[in-house]
């Protein structure tokens, strides 16, 4: 059996177990970084990235409602996030489809999840599941570290890229720039919350693989929105592997 | 390597060559004391006035120059919004709490408040 990891051990493993497989890596990622894509891409973006975040504060709700009276730390955290992604300003998705908007598409379209791909669809049940079944330490690995906590690092590299290149205003694009700090703290808070509470060796490892199951699947999210808007249809080679090739 | 140096708290916190960190997630990593609640750039909890350094600091974004306004001229800035890539020294009052109840924020809040009938 695994020996239990010292706190600096841990999160030194759990960021290790994204290496590889960060989404800001992918390749609609490095094409939005690069100035590649046109408008149209972004609205198909937005119309599945609503998908993905939208529920946030339910995969939220369902591993709070996970956690024990005595986790009062993570509780409070979770219902912090969560009361930002609803209520403390203007509504998150609120943001996202005023950004969605400036691209061209409408309310309906993103909200309509007929317009995602599959692998968002599969993407936003893999939070779910991962939410409900989970134990709360490795479920806020999953979610927060695997995932929200990639943002900044993805984010920082579009954000000057929509201003910049596409000429977006301030205001059409606040939902990135909101985002490069809030979820700095939300993952450093996560990060807290996973070397707390997961405290034996099979939480510590359990937490480890779901950080890596959590980043291959938002890389394997952002790949297939290249693979689906941006490379023309006789490009896409079905065999393609869909998770990235680790070195 | 820079330094940052959280006067308050009597902390120091070094980081390597080239990078650029978040002032409140480093804060929050070691331990250095400045309050804050929704790290959001809306409630201004986690303001702090910077005694030297300001010239390795990113400008401020949106949110903080909505928030801060006149503050920011006094040398304030809210750390959850300051990206510092040198060193950098930071004073606050431990016992702050959010800038005035007002605002956007505030005002949302007050409208669902008042809207709903009470029925206790």
């Amino acid at each position: 059996m695994a020996e239990l990891l010292s706190p600096p051990d841990f999160r030194n493993a759990l960021e290790h177990a994204m290496k590889g497989r960060e989404a800001k890596n992918a390749s609609f990622s490095q094409a939005w970084a690069n100035g590649e894509l046109e408008r149209h891409h972004f609205a198909r973006w937005a119309e599945n990235h609503y998908h993905y975040v939208g529920p946030f504060a339910d995969y939220l709700g369902y591993i709070y409602s996970n956690a024990p009276d005595s986790a009062t730390e993570a509780k409070d955290f979770l219902l912090q996030n969560m009361y930002e992604e609803e209520l403390s300003d203007i509504r998150h998705t609120d943001l996202l489809i005023r950004f969605a908007e400036a691209c061209g598409t409408t309310r309906e379209r993103v909200m309509d999840i007929d317009n995602a791909t599959a692998v968002t669809r599969g993407l936003q049940g893999w939070c779910y599941a991962t939410a409900i079944r989970e134990h709360f330490a490795v479920a806020a690995a999953a979610l927060v570290v695997g995932l929200e906590s990639q943002v900044p690092s993805i984010y920082s590299k579009q954000y000057p890229v929509l201003l910049e290149k596409y000429g977006f205003a301030e205001e059409e694009v606040e939902f990135f720039d909101l985002h490069i700090t809030s979820d700095e703290i939300h993952g450093e808070r996560g990060y807290q919350i996973v070397l707390q509470y997961a405290d034996t060796p099979e939480l510590q490892e359990r937490s480890l693989q779901l950080v890596r199951h959590g980043a291959d699947a938002r890389f394997a999210y952002t790949k297939a929105l290249y693979d689906t808007y941006v490379l023309p249809p006789e490009v896409v080679d079905p065999s393609s592997p869909i998770e990235p090739a680790l070195a | 390597m820079p330094t940052i140096r959280f006067s308050t708290s009597g902390r120091e916190v070094h980081f390597p060559d080239g990078d650029e960190v978040n002032l409140l997630r480093v804060a929050i990593r070691n331990s250095c004391g400045i309050p804050f609640k929704c790290a959001s750039g809306n409630c201004g909890t986690d303001r702090v006035r910077v005694d030297s350094g300001a010239e390795n600091l990113d400008p401020p974004r949106k949110r903080e120059r909505d928030r801060l306004a006149e503050l920011l001229g006094e040398g304030y800035r809210l750390a959850c919004q300051t990206y510092v890539r040198g060193d950098l020294t930071v004073t606050w009052d431990p016992d702050q709490v959010e800038l005035g109840a007002t605002g956007r924020v505030y005002d949302k809040l007050k409208q669902v408040w008042l809207a709903k009938d009470d029925t206790a």
